[in-house]
């Protein structure tokens, strides 16, 4: 049963930057391919959550991550293989770390060709005052699942709710998706537990909501802070916007895909 | 013995008299008073409690949701917030 269609794909190069849309991506029980490969760490950091993001310093959040290679990061180049011979399939093959490399722009103009040039560092630790250093796996970096989803219709009615325009992207979301049932506009947190398959290979368990936390209060083109966002989250929707997923069969994922109920 | 026995808490434009008592945090004086005060880990991680503390002073366990603006600001966390001196407590919510 069709339930909604994928409205866009985004990932996220560097845990916590600007995130990036793309057209379609391989999706891996690992995550998107090329999602939160990066974070950067901060020595004083929380043992558990020792990552520098938004929470730190609210401008983190207009840094700019792209891939230099960014094509080669969207689908392995064995995909179709890997598919069609090797059945239930095999882990198709990755590019070689250098294709990971990517780059950054800071909401003040300065490009660094690579993130793993110390001057990057050096320049963040002289702005922040933190101890901070590079942190980089090809397997992505989540505080909690590898797949995040949370509906246009959510975002809308948030806004409606609070009388402020909602921007999705505060969510940080893989998937934007829009739901064909229109009278629940939360209607991803009746799918905990369900399975569902998104376009043609890609299936995944609804695992949990997601517990958010004040990175949404940013405004993802200003960096300006609405704390009464998560305070009206936390008091009318128990914290929750959108829902975690987990991978059970890896695949391509387009823009416009259907999603269906299984 | 609690430096302050109650604390002025404003929420949704509304302004109250919250008892607070010895070892308590501002939230959990909050909603022992029946104030729906927002709130979700308790922790000091999330950052939904996150207030204007307009006046006294408070000790805090733990301030990891704060960013430097934010304490320039004068906002704490009010699951981690407990009075530490007896100048009266102004805690707001509307931020």
């Amino acid at each position: 049963m069709q339930i909604g269609t994928i409205d866009s794909v985004w990932r996220y190069p560097v845990k916590g930057m600007r995130g990036e849309e793309v057209p379609h991506i391989y999706t891996a029980y690992t995550g998107l391919m090329g999602d939160r490969i990066y974070g950067v760490v901060a020595a004083d950091g929380d043992p558990g959550h020792p990552w520098h993001t938004g929470r730190n310093q609210e401008e983190f959040v207009l840094y700019k991550a792209s891939y230099v290679s960014s094509e080669e990061l969207l689908l392995p180049k064995n995909l179709d293989a890997t598919y069609s011979e090797w059945e239930p399939g095999i882990d198709p093959l990755y590019p070689d770390a250098d294709a990971f490399k990517v780059n950054v722009e800071t909401p003040t103009g300065v490009t660094y060709d690579d993130i793993e040039d110390p001057a990057f560092i050096a320049d963040l630790e002289k702005l922040t005052g933190r101890s901070l250093r590079i942190h980089t796996t090809q397997r992505g970096i989540f505080d909690a699942r590898p797949v995040s989803i949370f509906s246009l219709s959510a975002a809308a009615k948030l806004g409606e709710e609070l009388g402020m325009n909602v921007d999705k992207r505060r969510f940080r979301a893989n998937f934007y998706v829009e739901w064909d049932d229109q009278d629940d506009p939360f209607y991803e947190n009746t799918l905990v537990g369900k399975t569902l398959k998104i376009g043609e290979w890609l299936e995944v368990v609804i695992v949990e909501r997601d517990p958010r936390c004040t990175m949404i209060t940013l405004d993802p083109d200003t960096a300006e802070e609405t704390p009464r966002l998560l305070r009206h989250l936390a008091r009318k929707h128990a914290g929750d916007a959108g829902v975690f997923a987990a991978v059970l069969q890896r695949g391509r994922v387009n823009k416009g895909d259907r999603i269906t109920l299984k | 013995m609690s430096f302050v026995e109650s604390f002025r808490l404003t929420l949704d434009g509304e302004d109250h008299a919250v008892p607070i008592a010895d070892g308590e945090t501002l939230l959990q004086a909050a909603l022992a008073a029946g104030i729906d005060a927002p709130y979700s880990c308790t922790e000091g991680r999330c950052g939904t409690c996150k207030s204007w503390l307009r006046n006294g002073e408070v000790s805090m366990a733990s301030t990891r949701a704060l960013s430097p603006r934010n304490k320039e600001r004068g906002y704490v966390l009010a699951c981690q917030s407990r009075p530490s001196s007896s100048t009266p407590i102004w805690l707001d919510f509307d931020i």
